[in-house]
């Protein structure tokens, strides 16, 4: 091989190159200073280079620490049933509202409003609403004749309420992810099996959803990322209370840097929380690249049926 | 000759005046210099900053404050201390802070300052400050490290600080024709029997929310009902009879009050007693100033002060803010002459009359200050029992807070047993203390 054509090969790299540094030290940099961080026993009263290097010690007491072990799990919780819930009334929405009906555009934007509204504010509107006397819910119930229901001053209603909070939020992101993977696909495999007397159950099962699940993966894997790091609604609705029934791990981080002072501490938490985001994700990459092998294959048999 | 003599004589009077005016002025060397402090978003500091133009006015000394939400100053002079100079002359502290600054050794200790007798005013009469103050945000080193004791210093000077008090309905007492709660057992008698009188109206409006607000009502009832939560060798009590009954309070105070009240923080418990849903109020002096705000409050004349209710002891709430000089401020000296004048007799006059929370004896007995709001002598009267042991002030203390907080957020909502769940606490205590090193020399 000329150099000639050695250096032209080489050209695309050497423009993408400075470009490429900065990004790689802008990503591994403050991750490898948490890593660093969690063997650290550090107070925002030090600089960095003062803490005492403690090896594992953070993550030893990680384990022995009960409010943590009660945190991870209620987080656990918390994400596995909103993203189940919000999957489903998306996907479900979606499928519902992919027709052309007049006031049908209207319909969609009013359903991604939640979306648009900040975090905070998310949770102070449903703070009101869940009030126990002034609330909306509670008055209508007691309008009714009815108990009112003591949705953040109990544990299992608290967990509830803020999962009702989250679920009208983000319901509306799978909603519109959903319907443009909807939208996009082949009308032709569709017509077919029309044509073949298919029921609008078995093009929902057997052919939409086959197809879309690639685009579903990766919708279910950007919300279950974010429902493991949700903060500022649970703060501001029951600030993890009451106990420790709705204390998700990014709030015990937050509340370990920030009221405890224990940043070397909290660090090795959000490692704890990388690294089971990592696994999640790489598992969920894993089982994506299957599904896309699996939907190219139907779309491919679609196509050859078209012909 | 005359003339030489004249001039001479002039020159020298002159002199003189110049140097006797800068004997009398110790603000003279400082005058232009202009000092940047960080206060919180907090009644108290608002009435302060009514009254701070009259120090640059009488001093010359221009003054520019850096004004935040009380989380937000901590978070922001985290980072401004740990700096080899600072942006700050003087910060105000929220209680918990003086252990994390002092320990880092971020604050001046004061005693070099009160020690130069160019800087220090000998009308200053530090004996007037409320001695539970000072004790509580002031003095770092001595008993326990916290509390005042032959190897204590002065790192700071109360400025905002509170004490507990009980607000009650007046309007609601005489109808029913019921004595003002002045032992526990009255208090405890009466936030249930309230309810029952009036009904839909809560006993007495109580924080409770998970985590701190829970903690702090906790610890309110601890003191007067004769507990703490460490002995004198740091070690966990909290489980004992004392800490078994303040929970109990607690938790019935809860049952006994507003719809609602188990979520309550201090605002919303604060909103019960203002909006007419609960007869009783026990929390903060600094909550005192809304009563009267039509803005903000339904029971406008309607409310009465009396002194925190006596259990097996009288003990009463410290908190709040003090002011200090971080290590790297810029303006030192300059620091130290606002301080001072910040919580001098006329200053600390002017900003209760502005709203502010007085640091000083005189100032809630002063007949001006009376006139004006007259619960200030009550409170003056309540400060004697002010308990700076009501609270440990140690670094560690953030963690054994949140975790009280949230084992009686436990008992009150989900019926946790009470001495099962507090030995839970003092077994968790006792081993981060353990972690901290506080057994070093007992084990």
């Amino acid at each position: 091989m000329s150099v000639a054509i050695k250096a032209n090969r080489l050209t695309p790299y050497l423009f993408l190159a400075p470009a490429g540094i900065i990004l790689i030290i802008a990503l591994l940099y403050p991750i490898g200073y948490m890593v660093y961080a969690s063997f650290l026993d550090w107070s925002p009263s030090q600089r960095i280079g003062q803490a005492e290097f403690i090896g594992l010690r953070n993550y030893i007491n990680l384990m022995s620490d009960e409010a943590f072990r009660e945190s991870f799990w209620v987080t656990i919780r918390f994400a596995a049933v909103v993203v189940t819930l919000e999957m489903a009334l998306g996907v479900g929405l979606a499928l519902l509202l992919d027709r052309n009906i007049p006031g049908m555009a209207v319909l969609r934007t009013v359903f991604i409003l939640p979306m648009m509204i900040a975090p905070i504010v998310v949770g102070l509107m449903w703070r009101y609403m869940y009030h126990p006397t002034v609330g909306i819910f509670n008055r209508t119930l007691k309008d009714m004749g009815l108990e009112g229901i003591p949705w953040l001053s109990d544990s299992t209603w608290s967990f509830i309420a803020v999962v009702i909070a989250d679920v009208w939020q983000w319901t509306p992101f799978i909603f519109i992810l959903a319907l443009a993977a909807m939208q996009s696909l082949p009308r032709s495999a569709l017509e077919a099996a029309e044509i073949d007397g298919a029921s609008e159950w078995q093009k929902i099962i057997l052919i939409k959803l086959p197809l879309m699940m690639p685009v579903l993966i990766v919708t279910l894997l950007l919300r279950l990322i974010d429902a493991f790091k949700v903060l500022e609604v649970i703060l501001v609705l029951t600030n993890g209370g009451p106990g420790l029934s709705t204390e998700i791990l990014a709030l015990r981080i937050f509340r370990t840097a920030q009221e405890f002072q224990e940043l070397g501490e909290a660090a090795a938490m959000s490692n704890v929380l990388l690294m089971l985001l990592m696994a999640i994700t790489i598992g969920m990459f894993a089982y994506n690249r299957v599904q896309e092998a699996r939907a190219a294959r139907q779309r491919a048999i679609a196509e050859k049926g078209d012909d | 000759m005359l003339s030489y003599l004249k001039t001479t004589v002039c020159a020298a009077a002159g002199l003189a005046m110049a140097a006797t005016s800068a004997i009398a002025d110790p603000y003279a060397d400082y005058s232009g210099e202009t000092l940047v402090v960080n206060f919180p978003a907090h009644p108290h500091f608002d009435a302060v900053m009514k009254v701070l133009p009259e120090f640059t006015k009488e001093t010359g000394i221009n003054v520019e404050v850096d004004q935040l939400q009380y989380l937000k100053m901590r978070e922001r002079q985290t980072l401004e201390l740990t700096k080899n100079k600072g942006d700050y002359d003087l910060i105000a502290y929220v209680v918990f802070s003086k252990a994390d600054y002092v320990y880092a050794d971020q604050l001046e200790n004061l005693a070099r300052y009160f020690m130069n007798p160019k800087l220090a005013d000998p009308n200053f009469d530090a004996e007037d400050l409320i001695d539970g103050y000072v004790a509580n945000i002031g003095v770092a080193g001595g008993k326990k490290g916290y509390l005042p004791g032959p190897t204590g210093s002065l790192f700071g000077l109360p400025f905002g600080s509170e004490t507990s008090i009980l607000g009650y309905r007046k309007d609601i007492f005489e109808k029913h024709d019921l004595k003002v709660p002045e032992t526990y057992d009255e208090l405890l008698e009466l936030a249930c029997l309230i309810p029952e009188l009036e009904p839909g109206m809560g006993g007495l409006a109580s924080r409770a929310a998970s985590g701190h607000h829970a903690s702090h009502a906790f610890l309110l009832h601890l003191a007067p009902l004769g507990g703490r939560i460490f002995d004198d060798e740091w070690n966990p009590i909290v489980d004992n009879e004392a800490g078994v009954k303040a929970a109990e309070a607690l938790k019935k105070i809860v049952n006994c009050g507003a719809e609602g009240s188990k979520t309550f923080g201090f605002a919303e418990a604060g909103a019960s007693f203002l909006q007419g849903n609960s007869a009783m109020f026990l929390d903060s002096t600094v909550f005192a100033g809304q009563v009267n705000n039509p803005d903000k409050s339904k029971v406008v004349g309607k409310i009465g002060w009396a002194p925190h209710p006596v259990g097996v002891r009288a003990g009463s709430q410290t908190g709040g803010f003090g002011i200090g000089i971080p290590k790297n401020a810029p303006n030192k000296d300059a620091a130290f002459l606002l301080m001072q004048w910040l919580t001098s007799k006329k200053a600390d006059k002017l900003i209760a009359l502005a709203g502010g929370n007085p640091s000083r004896y005189s100032t809630h007995s002063d007949p001006e200050v009376n006139e004006k709001f007259p619960h200030m002598e009550t409170f003056g009267e309540a400060l004697k029992n002010a308990d700076p042991d009501w609270r440990p002030i140690i670094p560690v203390w953030g963690k054994i807070n949140a975790d009280l907080g949230t084992t009686l957020s436990k008992i009150i909502v989900d019926d946790f047993p009470i001495q099962e769940s507090l030995e839970g606490v003092s077994v968790r205590t006792r081993a981060l203390m353990d972690e901290a090193g506080y057994y070093t020399w007992t084990q």
